[in-house]
């Protein structure tokens, strides 16, 4: 019998695989993993602390710094947490709500796109890598033409949007939505229906409905595990209650749940995006704030449904122009939590898929 | 039958092997920008009223404005800094510029050698153009330079 010895591996913090600058300790047995302990923090930017020197619209732009991936939706977050915050709720111009809703749900499109890319990426399917990011470019182009950047867009405002759209920009909204059926037709043509992917990913990972309420897991990873929640529709917030979609929930968990219930949720962005567009009211789309914003004395916390999770503001104002405490809840470093949990007992290769099929950025997860 | 989805996967790469490229070749092929696309900064100097509004505006401090009064007790600008390697590139600046001033251009080749390059002098690289030498006169920012000063 040969003897052998425990191998302590460092994955990260400089390893494709952890999608940023991750570190995870494994301690292996052969390629099993007995041991995984996260180490965060290496893109800790203090973006809390940041927003303490900075007045409530100054920190807008930062927002698209935490979740790279998804800086629509983080800006509304902010915004309408802020608009909460100053109870300046019910003001917003329709133009501007209906507006908000088809940025953030082509902002998610982009999301799964890009976490569908990776997610080819980690089990070496470099073709089906650029099919995710050949349509999230269109999205992001779309976007880019509103705000004038990809990714950090510093679009919302707020009470309303900064910028109006155009016809133009409608109807190359249009052909989006015309084409990202067929596009999603063929992720799962290219890659979930793939034999070679099923086998890397079905059953591999499984969280169960209880682990992830124990560990507080919201959004996509959730809903794969059989949770059947979402603020858009339990908690709508901006003008969701005026849409008609579907919650998709599957019940394994596994990595290729995880995989699905995104591919699902891509068909209802779609969905409710057609809806959005056709009943576009005209109008202004901005309410009247104040130049120099001083939010009344107290706290607020909301939250909404990130292409990742709940993400969440806690505002305390003390009626200063700049906010006495913004606390960021974030939904990537809660699920990240899981992974330890989940990687004991995975070989190596697959504790990689399990990792990717989570989507995290790290740019949240550090903050 | 097992290799199924592979074949079918298979299929849709070769069908989109024979369409049209979708790739861009830069920097051979220069992309066509958006009119709203954040490049860099322009400052139509003569246009700037030295307001400041764009330099209380910016959430970094990037922007640092020098000014002097003239014989008639109005502002001139005489310096226009940009440390542009703390921008954000957010367009704040942009948007609060009463005058228009300040304004985007589509230069996006940033990346410079050393820190200190990035930065920009606005003032100092200024070239006059015939379209921007009308400098801003209408009543509202006759008023706002007043009371600025
Ligand atoms: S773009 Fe934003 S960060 Fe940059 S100078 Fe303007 S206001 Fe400041
Ligand atoms: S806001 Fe415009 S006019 Fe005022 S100082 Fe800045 S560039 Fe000049």
């Amino acid at each position: 019998m040969l003897k052998t010895q425990e191998l302590t591996l460092n994955l990260g913090p400089h390893h494709p695989s952890t999608h940023g600058v991750f570190r995870c300790v494994l301690n292996l047995d052969g390629e099993y993993i007995t041991k995984a302990v996260n180490h965060t923090g290496y893109l800790h930017r203090g973006l809390e602390k940041l927003a303490e020197s900075r007045t409530y619209t100054q920190f807008i732009p930062y927002n698209g710094r935490l979740d790279y991936c998804s800086g629509m939706l983080n800006e509304l977050t902010y915004v309408t947490a802020v608009e909460k915050l100053m109870g300046i709720t019910e003001e917003i111009p329709e133009r501007a709500e209906y507006i908000r809703v088809i940025m953030s749900e082509v902002q998610r499109l982009a999301n799964h796109a890009i976490y569908f890319a990776s997610m080819a990426l980690d089990t070496a399917g470099a073709t089906a890598w650029f099919y995710g990011f050949r349509d999230r470019e269109k999205c992001l182009d779309l976007i880019e033409m509103a705000s004038g950047q990809r990714m950090m867009p510093n679009y919302m405002r707020i009470g309303g949007v900064s910028d109006d759209l155009d016809e133009n920009w409608f109807k190359l909204l249009k052909e989006l939505v015309d084409y990202m059926p067929s596009a999603v037709d063929e992720y799962e043509g290219i890659l979930t229906g793939n034999e070679i992917f099923q086998a890397r990913t079905v059953g591999v990972g499984p969280v169960s409905k209880e682990m992830a309420l124990d560990y507080g897991i919201t959004g996509p990873n959730a809903r794969a595990s059989g949770i059947d929640t979402d603020l858009r529709r339990d908690e709508p917030y901006s003008v969701y209650d005026r849409f008609k979609f579907n919650v998709p929930v599957r019940k394994n968990g596994d990595s290729f749940d995880r995989v699905m219930i995104r591919i699902d949720e891509m068909r209802e962005s779609i969905k409710i995006i057609e809806q959005a567009m056709k009943d576009v009211p005209e109008g202004p789309i901005m309410a009247k704030v104040p130049k120099v914003l001083k939010p009344p004395v107290g706290e607020v916390y909301h939250r909404i449904e990130n292409a990742k999770g709940h993400l969440g503001f806690h505002l305390v104002s003390d009626g200063s122009t700049k906010p006495y405490r913004n606390h960021i809840y974030s939904p990537c470093f809660v699920n990240l939590g899981i992974f330890p949990e989940m990687a004991e007992g995975l070989h190596l290769m697959d504790a990689v898929v399990a990792l990717a099929s989570v989507d995290i950025v790290l740019g949240e997860v550090d903050r | 039958m097992f290799g199924r989805g592979l074949i079918k996967g298979l299929g849709i790469t070769l069908g989109h092997l024979f369409e049209k490229k979708i790739t861009e070749q830069y920097p051979e092929e220069r992309p066509v920008l958006p009119a709203r696309f954040k490049g860099s900064f322009t400052l139509k100097v003569p246009k700037c009223i030295a307001c400041g509004l764009c330099a209380n505006t910016c959430p970094n401090s990037v922007i640092k404005i020098e000014s002097e009064k003239d014989e008639n007790n109005k502002k001139k600008l005489t310096g226009y800094k940009m440390m542009a390697e703390r921008c954000l590139y957010c367009g704040f600046c942009v948007e609060a510029c009463p005058t228009k001033a300040l304004m985007w251009n589509h230069d996006y080749e940033r990346a410079k050698f050393s820190r200190e390059e990035v930065n920009l002098d606005l003032f100092g690289s200024y070239v006059p153009s015939p379209e921007d030498d009308q400098p801003a006169k209408s009543a509202k920012e006759d008023e706002e330079s007043a009371q600025a000063s």
